[in-house]
């Protein structure tokens, strides 16, 4: 053994408390009292939670309005799809019993639409709505190209399947006085969607940069046509469209379609009274046994109406308790047991 | 197989194609790395199924997920393990090198050359000098000693330092000239390379439970797939058939079978993150982390040979924490392989040191100076006495003393030689015979040389010459030595040592009341755990011998019995012997064998010694380290010489234990693992009481055949202690296997030397003992490291912990990933089952290597329940990984259980939530993509609220990772839904914005806590549960770690054991038979040192004879061992 002091030393592990494995630490362990303050605290704040949940959600005002049976003449006349071109009105009056106070937003809800399909969900080309490059539609198989090899603009299967319904929602004061509730149809997007994800060509001439390609099959006129008056709201720019084109996440799902303007009539929100929708109906859903209905409602803090949240965190919270009350009697019986045997 | 070799003609040997003498280890060289490398990894299932799945992948028509989700991961895997083989071959390419480059001496076109042992070629002549290293099989064909003898260490091969003889066929021995030898077999052809056993691929019993799990997900992920296709198809023929012409335009002739099958595929794809690619990376890294923790750790450092432990294979860690089995190697590994002369007594008196801890006695040790010897010149400085009276009895002259001294001094087989400086050098070819020699030269009895006829020796300063007259050889029956010499004052007198049991019987009857004494005295030293040798002479009468004397030639030269004869006369002689005393030789243990031995057995881990050592120095050692004690219930012995004997006293044994058994009733109850009946396993028995079985090799050759083996395996797996003496290296291996295949345990073996190269390939895990020579073992071990009791830290320490720790990290993941990926299931039925993610594809590429990866590695690498301290002093602590406790299959159903909640409470509440949902500003929250951050930050959540809860020990790692892991989610969660990445590439991320919306919301954020704590809080309770109703033994020591922080735990609660037994030893020599007739034919003495004639009859010796007798007794022995790759000259 002729090793050199220096060598011996080069062999020794160093002395880190890493190497050695005893970095300072906190070793966790669950005593019982920590276990028992945790779970008490969380019960109550899961109540808490839950009973302020659904008291806000108690407090909004929604309407719902199914459609699809309303109009069946109409749901009837759009099942052949010979008839696209006829248009197809209906009237749907209501009651409102009590006014409805702030904002008011109006949604149109589909149910068993399969927005979020692999296949849906997919075929759409970004590139295409960021208006970088019209013609772009590599992703947006089977609505990439028309028959005669024109490029789709807005290409894919979303864009095509855009819901086209017209709702007007008008306040009779009375019987002969029938004013429309007037809506916003800004505001309905995104920030980011309007702004980043959807824009169009820069240049004032939409319908210049669109040349060379068609519209969807399903649609009736270009893209550029969707809002002739707003040029802030046509082409990709239009709020319907970009409401469209974010895919819902399940089969049924509302989409936000206007805003109620609160000015004159309409300053405090809807008042209480008699109203109709006049719908324009154009989207056929009982093809796919769907249905479509429109909805009128108000918002808190949380969101709308939808009383999920608060049910799922009282039980929560009393299944919590009713735990950690097992708990401490498990534990305060262990103890006395324990107790007793050091006793004897 | 026959090899034909002509010596010193290459030409003519080139003919045959023998193997070239380079030794290779390494796998690839620079060209074929890339090819083989790759060729080895793909043969990994592993990376085959996920390679399948990429080339899935890339299908249009299937394809659910793109394909960087697979690549990127399996490309990073790739070049991991590519990097690592890369540098492992490396290294092994360097000592390749520095083996194959050493230089010998060849003879070639008739001078000697100076060659590489890698160009050396099978008949080429070499020339070795002393000390030099042999790097092939060698046959000798003369040497520079007469009569072509050569002395060889084969320390590398078995540990054992003392010498072994080899000579040179007496037709070649005159060629002369320093050592010449023929290399007879080379490169892979050694015996040693045929010998060691093929290199096996070694797996931890976790690595198959791994792979059968996984493939049991793999059908689990295929049942799934059914389902989910079978939906497909039901949906696509109720709903997607009407939607189809809506929605997908002109597509309507598609089958909805073949829809489902193509949804099939795409599901497979999708789960596939049920087992990750990153598992196999994270284990490797846990493995690696594990052994870097072994090779830094400081108290497995043996600072006096400067060896730090180390883990030479990087995948066998936790493996280590499950040991039930351990197969101990003993020279060198258990003892140190040095004697000492540690006590004597004389006449009646007891001399030499007393054991530190009887406390009637230290006042002796107190002093702690050794004896200053007579003759310091000549003493050897390393031997150490620390009983002065002894000294003080030779200096009054005590003529038994001196006459005890002289046995000493002149009956063994030493040779002497003198060194350059000037020093005695003696060479022994038993160490203890060394011990003893060595112990009379430092009392002033120095042997200084010998001749045929002669011995000299300085007695008290003065140099006295005997005469050999005889020289009565050991042998196996006769456990005992002695030699006939004349004294200068002319006096005949016999000296003979041996096993006081047969020499006490040849004592003259007025002995007696020595003997009692001495017999006690014996019972004191071997209770100590010595060697014993009883010490007698005879004084004889002049014609009486001469008489004798002539007998003895009669009987030489005759041709019929001879051997019978001369043992006749050897007894006649042998008798009336008079009692001079006992020695008492310690086999040295390494430091700390005994309280591993105790802390490894309180473990539950049976030790089994393995030998090649004799019978009795094999229990000596045993009841040295306390692994057999005189409270044992039985020992039992089997020595049987044939097949039907011992069978015959199995049985015995056998029966012998059952009946006590009966008896017994309040023994300790040894409970042995439940065991799955295969066919030939064998019936788990209850055993009461300690039992012992001690077998030798050439039983053990019987007793492993296919008939007898299951009795063996049984009464030993019952017996507490397992002693297998003079056992072959392959017998040695054959007992591990035996243990591994029918008791489905885990085996470890331990050795030194490369006889035990054989038992460490074939156990489970193999450890070598570091730091001396021979390097065979260690080279062949998955751990080495200098010293026995660094096993008791390596597997009570950081097996332990490494078990632990890879079962937290498999239940973990396992877990993790069911969470992650049966959404998918769930969002199935709400997705018209058409392979839709839930998550965004960057998520599911980075889920498992960026965003959880690196809290569950720090938890799997420095996750400690109980420190170190406590599981060494708890050994109890090791019992759950021998029972396979924290992963089986039944904690994997449970970890899978939660992780199917979790997905469960994952994806329902969210879904519930979102079904109605609406913003506070009456925007979109219910899109898919808000959905899927949703989903994904619930996950992340989750599993690293889980990740702190399963984590017991925190240090600032594993907080910089496990909030490092939230914060880098949420950074690039944010990056990725950033304008400026999606100006750059809008079609690869659509998420744009959405972080910043959906994280904006309250009702969003709700929705995780509320997640959180839904899939949390169960599991909380459930442990809280378990540790109060059904506490752990850790879960109590860690109760109480946490009652008394501050306190010291007691740093060891056992006390040190010494047993106080009556068992003598026998005569426990490392001897071989035949050197007597070396010594008095001279065949190995100088020719130069003539031998001065004597007056008196030389002993003649038939010479072809004594040759033939000793191959006879050594090629038992030697061939045994016989793997003479690395010779020491």
């Amino acid at each position: 053994m002729e090793e050199t002091p220096q060598h011996c030393l080069s062999r020794l592990p160093d002395n880190s408390a890493l190497k050695q494995q005893e970095l300072p630490a906190h070793r966790l362990y669950f005593t019982a009292r920590r276990v028992l303050f945790v779970f008490f605290t969380t019960g109550i704040f899961c109540l808490c939670m839950g009973i302020i949940l659904i008291l806000s959600a108690r407090s909004t005002q929604e309407i719902e309005i199914n459609y699809t049976r309303i109009c069946a003449n109409c749901a009837k006349l759009r099942e052949n799809a010979s008839n696209f071109d006829k248009e197809c009105t209906c009237s749907i009056p209501f009651y409102l019993s009590g006014k409805m106070m702030g904002n008011v937003y109006m949604y149109y809800k589909l149910y068993g639409f399969y927005q979020n399909l692999y296949r849906y969900v997919r075929s759409r080309s970004n590139r295409q709505l960021v208006g970088k490059d019209v013609k772009a539609v590599e992703d947006c198989a089977p609505f990439k190209m028309s028959d005669n090899k024109t490029p789709i603009v807005p290409c894919g299967a979303i864009a095509n399947s855009m819901f086209n319904d017209t709702i007007i929602l008008s306040h009779n004061i009375n019987s002969s006085v029938q004013i429309k509730v007037p809506m916003l149809k800004s505001g309905l997007t995104w920030w980011t969607d309007k702004y980043v994800k959807f824009q169009n060509p820069s240049s004032k001439n939409l319908a210049d940069e669109f040349r060379g390609t068609t519209k969807p099959p399903n649609w009736p006129k270009p893209i550029y046509d969707l809002d002739k008056k707003d040029p802030r709201n046509n082409g990709f720019l239009n709020d319907d469209f970009i409401v469209w084109m974010r895919a819902a996440a399940f089969p049924t799902f509302k989409k936000l379609y206007g805003r109620l303007n609160r000015t004159h009539h309409f300053i405090e929100g809807l008042p209480a009274g008699n109203y109709s929708f006049n719908i324009t109906y154009n989207f056929p859903v009982t093809r796919f046994q769907g249905e479509k209905s429109v909805v009128l409602s108000t918002l808190t803090w949380c969101g709308g109406n939808s009383l999920f949240l608060g049910l799922a965190y009282t039980v929560t919270g009393a299944i919590t308790w009713l735990a950690s009350f097992a708990m401490m009697a498990i534990h305060i019986t262990l103890k006395n047991k324990q107790m007793s045997f050091f006793h004897q | 197989m026959e090899r034909i070799v002509k010596a010193n003609d290459r030409e003519y040997n080139e003919k045959f194609q023998y193997a070239d003498n380079r030794i290779h280890t390494s796998k690839y060289n620079i060209l074929t790395f890339l090819p083989i490398n790759l060729f080895e990894q793909f043969q990994r299932v592993a990376n085959a199924y996920f390679l399948c799945l990429l080339i899935l992948q890339l299908i249009p028509e299937i394809s659910s997920l793109t394909w960087f989700t697979t690549i990127v991961p399996l490309v990073l895997v790739i070049t991991m393990t590519a990097v690592k083989d890369a540098t492992d071959d490396y290294f092994r390419h360097k000592s390749d090198n520095q083996v194959n480059n050493r230089q010998s001496e060849v003879l070639i076109d008739s001078k000697l050359q100076n060659e590489k042992w890698m160009n050396v070629k099978v008949g080429d002549i070499i020339k070795l000098e002393n000390n030099q290293f042999v790097a092939a099989d060698l046959l000798l064909l003369s040497s520079s000693e007469p009569h072509g003898l050569c002395y060889v260490e084969t320390a590398e091969l078995d540990g054992e330092t003392n010498l072994k003889v080899r000579h040179a066929l007496s037709v070649t021995s005159e060629l002369g000239a320093d050592i010449n030898r023929l290399a007879r077999f080379d490169g892979p052809d050694t015996k040693l390379m045929q010998n060691s056993g093929k290199t096996k691929f070694k797996r931890t019993s976790i690595d198959r439970l791994m792979n059968t799990l996984v493939l049991w997900i793999f059908g689990f992920l295929i049942c799934l797939g059914i389902i989910l296709a079978i939906g497909n198809s039901i949906w696509e023929s109720q709903i997607g058939d009407q939607f189809r012409t809506f929605l997908f335009w002109n597509e309507g002739e598609k089958s909805s079978v073949f829809s489902g099958f193509l949804t099939f595929w795409s599901y497979i794809i999708i789960l596939n993150t049920v087992v990750p690619i990153s598992l196999y990376v994270s284990v490797e890294v846990i493995r690696l982390g594990h052994s870097y923790f072994i090779n830094w750790d400081r108290k497995m450092y043996y600072s006096r040979k400067a060896t730090p432990a180390e883990a030479r294979t990087t995948t066998l860690n936790e493996e280590l924490g499950q040991i039930e089995y351990i197969f101990s190697d003993k020279t060198g590994t258990l003892t140190q392989n040095i004697m000492t002369f540690k006590r004597c007594s004389i006449n009646g008196r007891i001399y030499g040191e007393v054991p530190d801890d009887l406390d009637q006695k230290t006042e002796i040790t107190q002093e702690k100076e050794p004896v200053d010897f007579l003759v310091k010149s000549q003493a050897d400085r390393e031997f150490q006495f620390f009983d002065h009276n002894l000294m003080e009895s030779i200096k009054m002259g005590d003529p038994k003393v001196h006459e005890f001294l002289r046995v000493l001094a002149l009956c063994h087989t030493v040779m002497s030689e003198e060194n350059s400086a000037g020093e005695l050098i003696y060479q022994v070819q038993s160490p203890d015979e060394g011990a003893l020699v060595t112990a009379a030269r430092n009392f002033g009895f120095i042997f200084k040389s010998r001749t045929p006829e002669t011995i000299t020796i300085e007695e008290l300063g003065t140099l006295v010459t005997y005469q050999l007259l005889a020289f009565l050889d050991f042998n196996n029956t006769r456990k005992r030595m002695s030699v006939i010499v004349r004294n200068p004052e002319g006096q005949i007198k016999l000296y003979s040592k041996g096993a006081d049991t047969i020499l006490f019987e040849k004592l003259h009857p007025s002995n007696e009341v020595l003997l009692s004494l001495t017999s006690d005295h014996l019972s004191e030293f071997a209770g100590e755990g010595l060697r014993t040798l009883a010490i007698a002479h005879r004084d004889l009468d002049d014609k009486y011998f001469k008489e004798w004397h002539k007998m003895l030639e009669d009987a030489n030269a005759a041709t019929e019995e001879r051997d019978e004869r001369i043992a006749g006369l050897y007894e006649e002689i042998e008798r009336d012997l008079t009692l001079l005393g006992a020695t008492a030789v310690e086999d040295k243990l390494q430091e700390g064998v005994i309280e591993t031995v105790t802390s490894l057995s309180l473990a539950n881990i049976k030790i089994w010694v393995l030998t090649g050592d004799k019978q009795e120095t094999a229990i000596n050692i045993g009841y040295a380290c306390n692994m057999l004690t005189d409270d044992m219930n039985d020992v039992f012995v089997i020595a049987g010489n044939n097949a039907v004997e011992v069978r015959e006293e199995l049985r015995k044994a056998k029966e012998n234990l059952s009946g006590q058994n009966r008896n017994v009733s309040n023994g300790h109850v040894v409970c042995e693992k439940k065991q799955q009946l295969e066919l030939d396993s064998i019936v788990e028995e209850t055993v009461t009481g300690d039992y012992a079985l001690i077998i030798n090799g050439h039983s053990l050759a019987h007793a492993l055949e296919s008939d007898v083996k299951s009795d063996l395996l049984e009464l030993a797996c019952m017996c507490k202690t397992v002693v297998c003496c003079r056992v072959t290296p392959l017998q040695k291996a054959q007992v591990v296997e035996l243990v591994k295949k029918y008791r489905n345990a885990v085996t470890l073996a331990i050795g030194d030397g490369a006889n035990d190269v054989s038992m460490i390939k074939s156990a489970h895990i193999g450890v070598g003992i570091s730091g001396q020579e021979g390097l065979q073992a260690v080279l062949a071990s998955d751990y080495s490291f200098a010293q026995f009791r660094y096993l008791q830290r390596l597997l009570l320490v950081h097996g332990r912990w490494s078990y632990f720790r890879m079962c937290k990290f498999l239940c973990y993941f396992f877990y993790k990933n069911f969470a992650f990926t049966l959404v998918h299931f769930w969002f199935g039925f709400f997705c018209g089952f058409s392979a839709q993610t839930v998550y965004d594809q960057w998520f599911i590429t980075l889920f498992n290597i960026v965003y959880t990866s690196l809290p569950v590695l720090a938890m799997g690498i420095f996750d400690q329940d109980v420190s170190d301290q406590n599981s060494m002093d708890c050994p109890q602590l090791y019992e759950p990984g021998q029972l396979n406790l924290l992963f089986n299959k039944r904690k994997f159903f449970i970890c899978v259980l939660h992780g199917i909640y979790t997905s469960l409470a994952l994806f329902f509440i969210p879904y519930g939530a979102f079904y109605n949902m609406a913003g506070e500003d009456g925007q979109h929250i219910a899109d898919y993509q808000s959905f899927a951050v949703t989903m994904a930050t619930s996950l992340v959540i989750v599993v690293s609220v889980q990740i702190a809860l399963d984590t017991s020990y925190w240090t600032f790692i594993n907080h910089v990772f496990i909030w490092g892991s939230i914060a880098i989610y949420f950074s690039i969660l944010f990056t990725m839904h950033s304008n400026g990445i999606f100006g750059i590439f809008p079609n690869q991320f659509p998420f744009v914005g959405n972080a910043r919306h959906s994280l904006t919301q309250k009702c969003i954020w709700l929705v995780i806590l509320l997640t959180t704590v839904a899939s949390v809080l169960p599991v909380v309770v459930f442990r809280f549960l378990k540790v109060n109703l059904y506490p752990t033994l850790s879960d109590q020591i860690r109760r109480w770690q946490k009652a008394q922080k501050k306190a010291r735990p007691p740093s060891s609660r056992r006390p040190r054991t010494r047993r106080s037994s009556s068992r003598r030893s026998g005569y426990a020599f490392a001897h071989q038979e035949g050197y007597g007739e070396l010594i008095t034919s001279g065949k190995n003495m100088r020719a130069k040192n003539p031998p001065p004639t004597s007056g008196l009859e030389k002993t003649h010796y038939n010479s072809t004879s004594w040759i033939e007798n000793l191959c006879k007794k050594t090629t038992d022995t030697v061939s045994s061992f016989g793997q003479d790759k690395t010779v020491k000259l």
